[in-house]
């Protein structure tokens, strides 16, 4: 992974890494694309798609409407609110 | 050289449920911003999805409805875009098994019958809604709609014109409507459309570069999106005016144009991937079979059965077949008072003027049709006039009553003593010597002012045609 990358997905994520931490997620970053690049030397042809590790479905509800919270305990940790609308920087020009 | 338009279309429809998608927040249209909002649908770290088991029940609905195969195994992927009306950076949605594929959809336009394949339809969660705030220049979030259930309905590039289009749009809605999937109220937006467009020479096997155009709500704005593309493309292969690229257009009915919004993306832009959170969907035998025990007749079945079983004019049997509300209402009343044509009469004109007076859609009519067939029953039998009916009507709207008793209670039950009506009449006609002079002299006119003063005087209650009656026979006898 190139280094840029990572400060993009810091930025994004909102994640403060210290130098040392940087390099040693790149290392590990690097091994594991090895590892994966691997696998491409496996023959899938005519393998079914694996939709889940686990042989086991989805549990589903009823349609029943609920009201668990409300929008200010929603926007406590919100870093910017206004008139109950989350504010962001502006995305459009 | 001639050219010939190549249109698919990818329509959202928002499902008719009470919650949302992943989470019981409510779905509703509208509300305070935020106000249906839990950590789940507003993205917090750690939330799981929960699936609405009314979301698969209405996906594999429309999915008959279509004439689709249904994915027993149906599975949810996640879908990566980064815009903060997306909360988890990633929309849920289905790629890799959706919940129905390969269907058809019949339309009929001037030019005969054309069945037009679904390539898809997949479950999804819709995005929330940005203002962009000019006195701050900041975006402000409302993630009311978030996590509100979608379906999209993919069709394969088999439409040809704006016609097919209308044709194909309108069939879909009243299928949808029918089986209570949707509303799909295109003006609140609870049904959407994207038009991918493509122009080539006519005949030619191989597709020319295609645009999709957005942001178009309504039915005439897409006709027109259409006729404006249309144009450019071939503008812009015949003249060179400009080149043409794979593009998300945006489409300014306003203006009558459409505006480049963004290079088209790719799925591989996308990176979908198997959801980990949402575990696979399996639709066994029983479930597959319940919701297939539900679908309603076809609209066109119901239309033919109106007109050649219960003998109703295509153009009532038409008007009925456009809401499944009013189809249901009409069949519950006919069941009760065996008179079909009554039936779709106090459905066609009353009923209709007082859902339009309360700026209601047939579809959301609730008036239970056992009630309207006892009131018609009422009237047909000679014990309820019909302008005192339509007052009982009217009621009918505002609280639970039983026609027959509410009648009795406000004195609107016909008297069937004809001897004190007679004297009733008699005496107005006795009184009223100008009236009774210019009936005999010619003028039918003056019949109405009598018949006025006899239906007041016996505050509505006799069936009108024999009061005009004993009208006529109380005057020649005097």
């Amino acid at each position: 992974m190139e280094k840029e990358t990572l400060r993009l997905l810091c930025k994004v994520n909102q994640l403060a890494l210290t130098e040392e931490q940087k390099d040693s997620f790149l290392k590990f970053m690097d091994a594991r694309e090895a590892d994966i690049k691997a696998l491409d030397a496996i023959d899938t042809e005519n393998v079914e798609r694996m939709v889940h590790v686990m042989p086991i479905m989805t549990v589903v509800r009823e349609d029943v409407e609920k009201k668990l919270f409300t929008r200010d305990e929603l926007q406590k940790g919100a870093p910017e609110t206004m008139d109950g609308y989350w504010q962001v920087p502006r995305v459009v020009e | 050289m001639r050219y010939e338009t190549v249109i698919g279309l990818e329509v959202h429809i928002e499902m008719a449920t009470q919650s949302k998608i992943f989470c019981s927040c409510s779905a509703k249209f509208g509300g305070e911003q935020n106000d249906h909002v839990c950590p789940a649908c507003c993205g917090m770290p750690g939330m799981l999805p929960v699936v609405n088991k009314k979301v698969v029940d209405l996906g594999m609905t429309a999915g008959m409805m279509l004439n689709c195969h249904i994915n027993r195994v149906t599975t949810f992927d996640k879908k990566s875009y980064y815009y903060p009306d997306l909360p988890c950076s990633y929309q849920t949605t289905q790629w890799f098994s959706p919940v129905a594929v390969n269907g058809t959809v019949t339309i009929e336009t001037s030019k005969g019958k054309k069945d037009i394949r679904i390539k898809q339809i997949h479950m999804e969660e819709d995005a929330g809604k940005l203002v962009h705030d000019e006195w701050t220049n900041t975006t402000l979030v409302d993630f009311n709609r978030t996590s509100v259930p979608l379906i999209e309905i993919v069709s394969q590039p088999d439409l040809s014109s704006a016609e097919e289009v209308v044709a194909y749009l309108e069939r879909l809605r009243s299928l949808l409507r029918f089986a209570k999937v949707s509303e799909c109220r295109m003006e609140q937006g609870s049904m959407r459309c994207d038009v991918n467009l493509s122009v080539r020479p006519e005949g030619s096997d191989k597709l020319g570069v295609r645009t999709e155009m957005k942001n178009m709500n309504s039915i005439s704005a897409i006709e027109r999106a259409i006729a404006y593309e249309t144009a450019r493309h071939i503008d812009a292969l015949e003249n060179g005016t400009e080149e043409l690229v794979q593009e998300t257009r945006r489409w300014d009915d306003i203006k009558g144009k459409s505006f480049a919004m963004r290079n088209k993306e790719t799925a591989g832009d996308y990176r979908y991937f198997p959801d980990p959170n949402v575990m696979p969907i399996v639709i066994d035998d029983e479930w597959f079979a319940k919701i297939k025990g539900t679908l309603p007749e076809f609209p066109e079945v119901k239309k033919a059965r109106y007109i050649g079983e219960l003998g109703l004019s295509d153009y009532d049997a038409t008007l009925l077949t456009e809401s499944r509300a009013l189809c249901d209402c009409f069949e519950s009343a006919y069941a009760e008072c065996g008179q079909a044509k009554e039936a779709a009469n106090w459905l066609l004109s009353d009923v209709l003027n007082i859902l339009n007076k309360k700026q209601m859609t047939p579809d959301q009519l609730t008036l239970d049709g056992k009630t309207l067939g006892k009131l018609i029953k009422l009237v047909t039998d000679g014990k309820v006039s019909r302008p005192n009916a339509k007052k009982i009507l009217a009621e009918m709207f505002e609280s639970e009553i039983d026609p027959a008793k509410y009648a009795e209670e406000q004195g609107y039950i016909v008297s069937s003593d004809t001897g004190a009506i007679e004297a009733t009449v008699r005496e107005i006609v006795i009184a009223d010597e100008r009236s009774v002079t210019d009936y005999k002299s010619g003028k039918e006119k003056a019949l109405m002012a009598i018949f006025g003063k006899c239906m007041k005087a016996l505050k509505g209650n006799c069936d009108p045609q024999t009061l005009r009656q004993m009208i006529i026979d109380v005057i020649n006898s005097i």
